[in-house]
């Protein structure tokens, strides 16, 4: 498996260890983390990671500022927006600033694979 | 859902002491058997079936034997049948009550009878009805007659109990709502909602009861204090205020928006406005649960 790296930003921690546990399920285990927007940007920005999962409703800054400023960066950043129930409008905002796809709050494993795959495939 | 009701019923009548309730209570959360168990055992739905419907149900309000239906792993007929073979929770009270010689048949014959008719309850086996009861037990029941857009909140703690039920368990039981200017804290989760409705919500209990609370929650097996407990605590919240804002999105076009869960311990919670206390007890400890109401625009 290649050595690629996964940002994961939740301000839960909870939610962190439910992802990664669920990504490492797909064979992948580099991951960095960030607690909020800032951090996320920050992270990015320093490591370049392959792929970002993105809470919404964070402290500092949301998930939909995050996104912003990581797309205006990069404008080829991957980035998955992972949702709550509840969270429809910012959701939308954030598929808006380029999120590619997104999950909803509690996942499946499954959701994860789909998203895994064809975000690394034929790679 | 009747047990919580009928276990409040008969504190406030005398019949039983609170300690006797909660003791109750721990009988009665190993004694129930959840539709999902019996659907499994009558071999109409898998394992993971079930799970898919405890998944679905952390996204739409709905009644576990509703979405087994919609997601096609139960027939109607299968759902009436298995709803048969439950005991409702507040008759199956009612025989711990017996089995521990607090009180006799003729008492339970005449207590169930007393509280049916003042809840006006007749067939409990009917989805309809029993929302319909919980409305009703919960406007006679609880709310202070000052409560501002009582509709509202009627309708976040009815989804309260019903998330309560799915998420955490059914061994508890609830004492009157309390109105206070501030609320003392033990460890405190409260979440801002914000709208044209706006809201403080908050979780209150001890460090102890905070981590069983969060091993029912997320179905592992905690043994300290630490922060996975928590962004439990953080995420029962989360989930029940996005369902909240969901349903007011469809039943009122009202749009609002959760900021993150915050935590605070052993202070007063203090928000400015007018704040409701409802103790909810939990067979394994008192969970406090705070509303205060921050704004309502017409």
């Amino acid at each position: 498996m290649e050595n690629v790296k996964i940002l994961i930003c939740d301000d839960s921690i909870l939610a962190r260890k439910q992802l990664k546990d669920a990504i490492k399920k797909c064979g992948y285990d580099n991951f960095l983390e960030a607690s909020n927007g800032q951090e996320a940007i920050d992270t990015y920005k320093e490591h370049k990671p392959e792929l970002v999962f993105v809470d919404i409703v964070m402290p500092i800054k949301d998930g939909v500022e995050a996104i912003h400023e990581i797309r205006e960066f990069d404008p080829t950043a991957h980035v998955i927006v992972v949702s709550s129930v509840g969270t429809q409008t910012q959701l939308k905002n954030a598929i808006m600033e380029g999120a590619r796809d997104f999950i909803q709050k509690p996942f499946s494993i499954s959701a994860i694979n789909d998203i895994i795959r064809a975000r690394f495939e034929g790679r | 859902m009747h047990t919580q009701f009928f276990g409040n019923f008969l504190l406030n009548k005398g019949v039983i002491t609170p300690e006797q309730l909660i003791d109750i209570l721990k009988i009665q959360s190993t004694a129930h058997k959840k539709l999902g168990t019996l659907a499994i055992h009558a071999g109409y739905m898998s394992a993971s079936e079930v799970e898919d419907v405890f998944i679905t149900q952390t996204h739409y309000d709905k009644l576990f034997g509703e979405l087994a239906v919609e997601l096609g792993y139960l027939t109607e007929d299968q759902v009436t049948e298995l709803l048969a073979l439950q005991l409702p929770n507040y008759m199956l009270l009612g025989q711990i009550l017996i089995d521990q010689n607090i009180i006799n048949h003729t008492d339970l014959e005449n207590l169930i009878t007393e509280y049916q008719s003042v809840y006006e309850i007749y067939d409990l086996e009917l989805i309809e009805e029993q929302k319909h009861m919980v409305d009703k037990l919960l406007a006679d029941f609880y709310l202070p007659e000052d409560l501002p857009h009582a509709e509202y909140i009627l309708s976040y703690l009815t989804l309260l109990f019903n998330d309560l039920v799915r998420f955490i368990g059914e061994d508890f039981s609830t004492l009157n709502i309390m109105a206070l200017p501030e609320v003392p804290t033990n460890f405190c989760i409260y979440q801002e909602v914000e709208g044209s409705f706006s809201f403080i919500s908050a979780l209150d209990m001890e460090r102890e009861t905070a981590i069983t609370f969060a091993s029912r929650y997320i179905k592992e097996e905690l043994n300290e204090f630490d922060e996975y407990v928590t962004a439990s605590m953080e995420d029962f919240l989360n989930l029940h205020n996005g369902l909240y804002s969901v349903n007011m999105s469809n039943d009122h076009s009202m749009e609002l928006h959760l900021q993150p869960p915050m935590e605070q311990e052993g202070d007063l919670l203090s928000t400015g406005c007018p704040s409701y206390l409802l103790p909810i007890i939990f067979s394994f400890g008192t969970v406090n649960f705070i509303f205060s109401v921050e704004k309502i625009e017409e």
